[in-house]
């Protein structure tokens, strides 16, 4: 029972000394379930191949037959690390398929959370980015910076990921904190990340590991059509907050940050510059909040049939739900999630690196495997 | 480097003092599901309000509420506030799947029959070695037990440290309902750790499926400690670690 399973492994590249090694889906540290099938002679990797749905739940099963204000429970739970945005465009789909507009208090509610989420998951990737490179002091450093993005949104939400509070329609209720109380703990947060952020680019034993490593050129994003921050790191400027916006994006303008090197470096660099815009429309949005009242929550109509896409940029990149209604019941839920899109594109991100670099270029992605396996 | 170490000394401790210390979750934090009255009767259709099946109501109208199906929605909150309400605390593990259900029964006052790390804990001192298996979580999981290795939890100041080898652990941590692709990994990572060992299921889905599958890992393999929660915050998820190597009482 506890030998290694040799004939599930089906290694393509032959020649003296190659083999193939199964990491994962139990991997050391804590990670999710994947699975990376590496052939390699011992240093280089002439081919990998990523292997998703170990974690596969039948999430999309899972909507059929339940209300919409159930089914944003089940979005949430996608992808966990990115339920607001989840929850956001789950919402969307199901507000365009009823033809009902959410109150702009409500989307501006929402643009606080996912960016929230944003800075939360981008401080993750950063963090594992100096654990891998063994710069274990910016690893504090950036875990401290996320643990307070994520007790904020516990105080603001009730939830450290702030389920439960946005449904088809709206949101459910206010952020529990006054809104001076909300930027003054963001104008703490600001303070910080900038001392950290210039320490960690300072540190040169870490970006000497990053830069030039992991590189995609910009030919591969458009094969593939990666998206999020990878795609970004490449040059290629997508965002869907600012070529379809949506909800408070519509109103916000988003300088879109990008870089063109295509290396693990140019992904944190993404990241830097996406930390720093999050903030800006936090603080414009809290600003629209003060000077705003009105209705968070539009009610569905009576029971009837309909379709329609909703979209958001997750902090992984573009997500889409398409979602079917029939008589007011969820009959089909479709996810694209950004996560599999670049999965597909991990395979190609070693053309020049070997195994040493093999997990700070995996966190450069930055992906979920639940999100991928749905 | 030196200013690196300069930066962190001018933070100052912010390391919880849990569990010398009881740490105080935020106000208006869903912890869990309290029933306001435990002796209330209540019509049948209280039941329809939880996504997951968590309320029941039986033939004589008594209301119970099983904390390990319960997702922490709010839904039975906002529908009847006089009944539900949500508990600000983070310490939600029990040692018996029935003990995470209100008000308690007969049977969750039994001991639960699997404490063999729990006696045995004392020998290995402060020196427990834990580790992970990703079942079908929905990921959140994983940052909040990751979180309990940074500054704030610093979870090995209580003698608690990750392996990779399951082959060294004393304490696995599942999460997710166990999918049917991870079933024979779960099994076998169980089967090659040494005795004495205790299975920490972490999360909703994994002590009962929540609203993801039927079942949680305990169709699979017995479990010691449920830590419920969608997610279950750092500190519920160090409080499960105490109560699996006995340093805390039930």
């Amino acid at each position: 029972l506890t030998e290694p399973n040799a004939d599930r492994l089906d290694p393509a590249v032959a020649g003296l000394d190659v083999f193939t090694i199964p990491y994962g889906p139990v991997r050391s540290g804590i990670f999710e379930a994947i699975q990376f099938q590496i052939e390699t002679g011992g240093e280089d990797i002439p081919r990998l191949q990523t292997r998703p749905f170990f974690k596969h739940r039948g999430m999309e099963q899972r909507f059929a037959g339940l209300r919409p204000e159930r089914g944003v429970y089940v979005a949430e739970r996608v992808a966990g690390i990115a339920s607001v945005a989840y929850a956001c465009a789950f919402s969307q789909a199901v507000e365009r398929a009823l033809d009902v507009a959410p109150p702009p208090r409500a989307e501006r509610w929402r643009a606080v959370y996912a960016e929230l989420e944003r800075l939360a998951c981008h401080l993750d990737v950063i963090a594992k980015q100096a654990e891998t490179t063994a710069l274990y002091v910016g690893q504090a450093r950036f875990q401290i910076l996320k643990e307070q993005i994520v007790r904020l949104r516990a105080r603001l939400t009730g939830s450290r990921f702030a389920r439960g509070v946005i449904c088809p329609g709206g949101v459910r209720r206010d952020g529990a904190l006054s809104l001076d109380e909300l930027l003054g703990a963001i104008d703490a947060f600001e303070r910080d990340l900038r001392r950290d952020r210039r320490l960690f680019t300072a540190t040169a034993s870490m970006t000497d590991r990053l830069v030039g490593s992991g590189r995609l050129p910009r030919s591969l994003i458009e094969q593939y059509s990666a998206v999020g921050p990878v795609a970004r790191g490449s040059g290629v400027s997508t965002d869907a907050r600012h070529e379809r916006p949506y909800g408070d994006y519509q109103r916000l303008g988003l300088q879109v940050a990008t870089r063109p090197e295509g290396d693990a470096m140019a992904r944190v660099a993404v990241r830097f510059g996406e930390l720093a815009e999050s903030l800006r429309l936090l603080r414009q949005s809290i600003d629209q909040l003060r000077r705003q009242d009105g209705e968070l929550c539009t009610p569905l109509p009576p029971p009837r049939s309909g379709s329609a896409f909703g979209w958001v940029e997750a902090p992984q990149g573009e997500l889409l739900i398409w979602v079917e209604l029939q008589r007011g019941m969820l009959r089909q839920v479709h996810i694209a999630s950004p996560s599999l899109r670049n999965w597909a594109l991990f395979d190609h991100a070693f053309p020049k690196d070997v195994l040493t670099d093999f997990a700070f270029i995996e966190h450069s992605f930055g992906l979920t495997a639940a999100g991928a396996d749905r | 480097m030196l200013e690196w170490i300069l930066r962190g000394l001018s933070q100052g401790r912010i390391t919880t003092r849990y569990p010398d210390r009881p740490e105080a979750a935020p106000s208006g934090y869903r912890g869990q599901i309290e029933l306001l009255d435990e002796r209330a009767e209540g019509p049948g259709e209280l039941a329809a309000l939880c996504p997951t099946g968590a309320i029941a109501v039986d033939d004589a109208g008594r209301v119970s509420v099983d904390r390990g199906r319960c997702i922490l929605c709010g839904a039975c909150v906002q529908a009847a506030p006089e009944r539900f309400a949500f508990e600000q605390r983070y310490e939600t593990a029990a040692r018996s799947r029935q003990a995470l259900i209100v008000p308690p029964t007969p049977e969750s006052q039994l001991e639960p029959l699997s404490q063999t790390l729990a006696e045995q804990a004392r020998a290995l001192g402060r020196s427990i070695h834990v580790r992970h298996i990703d079942c079908g979580s929905d990921g959140a999981e994983e940052w909040e037990i990751q979180a309990l290795w940074n500054p704030y939890y610093d979870i090995q100041r209580l003698g608690f440290f990750l392996t990779a080898a399951p082959r060294h652990a004393d304490v696995l941590l599942v999460t997710g309902p166990v999918t049917r692709a991870l079933r024979e990994p779960l099994e076998r990572t169980w089967e090659v750790m040494p005795a004495p060992k205790a299975l920490v299921a972490v999360g909703t889905d994994a002590c009962s499926g929540g609203l993801v599958a039927e079942q949680g890992v305990d169709a699979v393999l017995p479990v010691d400690v449920y830590v419920p929660g969608s997610p279950p915050a750092p500190i519920a998820i160090m409080h499960a670690l105490l109560l699996a190597t006995g340093a805390l009482a039930a």
